[in-house]
């Protein structure tokens, strides 16, 4: 598999991650030698197996319980006022 | 008061004050982690505990910090403990510190720590492992007795094989995961560092059980882990994983030999099996892992705990912003590539196909099991590799989780049990697989091979050097 610098940017994009060109030649390049190793997959023998034996995770009953107290979650939080987190405008901005 | 840290956990805890213990444990770290870098926080309000324990730094704790390794939890100290530390601190236990890993326990080096690398105590200037290289060098540095560590891909077994200690990943759900920072929740399993089998055994025994705020924990019953510890193996059947040994040559080949004929000389079976979907595990590895990866790192978005960049004016820039300053490039890199796997057009190419690979994987291993009681391969390809050498090449890199990833992606307990040393003096180990939760089965063919060769008590170098003082 071969990954070009656009593709680079459309991966970062949807990842949250910013790289300047230089950055996104490196991953590009980094991600093709990682992706031809991982395109060996493509030649395994996976015969008839049925369905994949897939464990479903038994879920807990969902029933109020303690939350965790306020102090310390602000205390980690970097932008916190009156009991909330403090983030830049998101609607009607520039 | 050296020599106390030299015995076993089960040995010292009975022949000094709770209080001692913890005080000879920092006196080491003090004397030793300058060199070795095993530590990130040292915890010198530990007190008294029978059990001094250091903790990974990917598992949460009250009262002290939990950074990964990150800058972007440079600050971050968590509001509740981790399932296994409240375990831990309920039987006594001491947290003596937080040990150095691969950011994210993203590596096998950790060269990826974000604060530093840390060195091997057989030769500094050599990787310890990793990613829970801080554990597995505190342990055989003998700065604790017993280390907490976690595995996605071998991140426990690895570290111990290149430092000459004992490494344990349990099987899949056998311990909480609550309160380990997620890498990748269908594979991440918090395990055990130590000197003896025996002390592995008995520090399971504390962290093992069901917890109602993991749900992928398992209400199997928790056993008498150090039960069997005498029996030897008369009579049990080892499978040596064909496609594993084929590849290896030199003293690898030679050490793991040996191993075979310790384990015949007790009255075992040992005899080839073929896993022929092995060779895919880093393949397979790759993609589940990093795409778990992907969105679990998403939480890291710089508004509720973390960096947040100064610079973020917007929304948009306080997610790519904070991230983009505080994660480290293989962090990145996994990221990247995890979401590329994820991503509209290749999802069935990659992640779908690496799942239907790891199915063929967990039959093969199940078909194995029917013949053998365990399964077993050197830990590792090779003895430690020198600090820088595969740096710049992250494949190459990945390659060294060749034989731990299997037991990761299928989902079984494996131990990581000192085998002897290369010519070089360095420390080479034997990995033995077991069936889902058979730990105590493990331990015990473990601990008649501990019993025969006794290389856990040969001392790093570092230590040596010490030891030849005071005789």
């Amino acid at each position: 598999m071969n990954i070009d610098r656009d593709e680079a940017r459309r991966v970062a994009e949807l990842a949250h991650l910013e790289f300047d060109d230089a950055g996104l030649d490196r991953m590009a390049s980094e991600m093709t030698k990682i992706l031809t190793y991982i395109d060996q997959l493509r030649e395994a023998d996976v015969e008839a197996l049925g369905d994949h034996d897939v464990t479903v995770t038994p879920l807990r009953d969902d029933e109020p319980r303690p939350s965790l107290d306020r102090d310390p979650v602000a205390h980690n939080a970097p932008a916190w006022r009156d009991g909330l987190f403090v983030v830049p405008k998101v609607i009607g901005g520039e | 008061m050296s020599d106390l840290l030299e015995l076993p956990w089960s040995e010292a805890r009975g022949q000094v004050s709770p209080r001692e213990y913890v005080a000879a444990c920092l006196r080491a770290v003090e004397a030793h982690d300058g060199a070795l870098h095993a530590f990130l926080h040292v915890n010198q309000e530990a007190g008294e505990g029978t059990l001094p324990i250091a903790l990974k730094d990917n598992i949460v704790t009250t009262g002290m910090p939990t950074t990964c390794a990150s800058q972007i939890l440079r600050d971050f100290v968590s509001p509740f403990d981790a399932t296994v530390v409240t375990r831990l601190r309920a039987r006594g236990a001491a947290i003596v510190g937080k040990a150095n890993l691969d950011e994210f326990a993203m590596g096998s080096s950790t060269e990826n720590s974000a604060f530093g690398v840390t060195r091997n105590p057989w030769d500094l200037d050599r990787v310890a492992g990793g990613s829970s290289g801080g554990s597995a060098a505190a342990v055989a540095a003998r700065m604790v007795p017993v280390a907490l560590g976690s595995e996605t891909g071998g991140s426990v077994r690895q570290p111990a094989a290149f430092c000459g200690v004992v490494g344990l990943k349990p099987t899949y759900g056998r311990v909480s995961r609550r309160g380990l920072v997620a890498f990748a929740s269908g594979l991440d399993q918090i395990g055990i560092v130590t000197k003896t089998t025996r002390d592995c055994a008995e520090v399971l025994r504390i962290i093992a059980g069901h917890d109602p705020l993991d749900s992928t924990s398992s209400p199997e019953r928790v056993d008498d882990y150090a039960a069997d510890l005498a029996r030897g193996v008369q009579g049990l059947r080892f499978g040596v994983v064909t496609e594993a040994v084929e590849r290896l040559e030199g003293e690898v080949r030679a050490n793991f030999d040996a191993a075979v004929q310790v384990l015949r000389g007790g009255g075992a079976i040992v005899e080839r099996v073929s896993i022929p979907s092995i060779v895919y595990a880093i393949a397979i590895y790759y993609v589940v892992a990093n795409a778990e990866a992907s969105a679990n790192l998403s939480r890291f978005d710089g508004i509720r705990y973390g960096h947040r960049s100064e610079r973020a004016r917007t929304l948009d820039e306080v997610y790519f912003d904070s991230r983009g300053e505080g994660l480290g490039p293989e962090v990145k890199r996994r990221i990247m590539l995890g979401t590329f796997a994820l991503s509209s057009g290749y999802y069935d190419a990659y992640y779908g196909r690496a799942q239907a690979v790891r199915a063929k994987l967990r039959h093969d291993f199940a078909r194995a099991f029917e013949r053998f009681d365990y399964l077993i391969t050197p830990t590792t390809p090779e003895a430690p590799f020198r600090i820088g050498e595969k740096a710049d090449d992250p494949l190459a890199m990945y390659l060294s989780d060749i034989f731990t990833a299997p037991a990761n992606l299928v989902g079984i307990p494996a131990i990581a049990v000192p085998s002897g040393f290369d010519s070089a003096g360095l420390p080479l180990s034997l990995q033995i697989m077991g069936r889902h939760f058979a730990e105590r089965a493990i331990f015990r063919a473990a601990a008649f091979f501990e019993g025969e060769t006794q290389f856990w008590k040969a001392l790093p170098r570092i230590l040596a050097a010490r030891g030849a003082n005071r005789a």
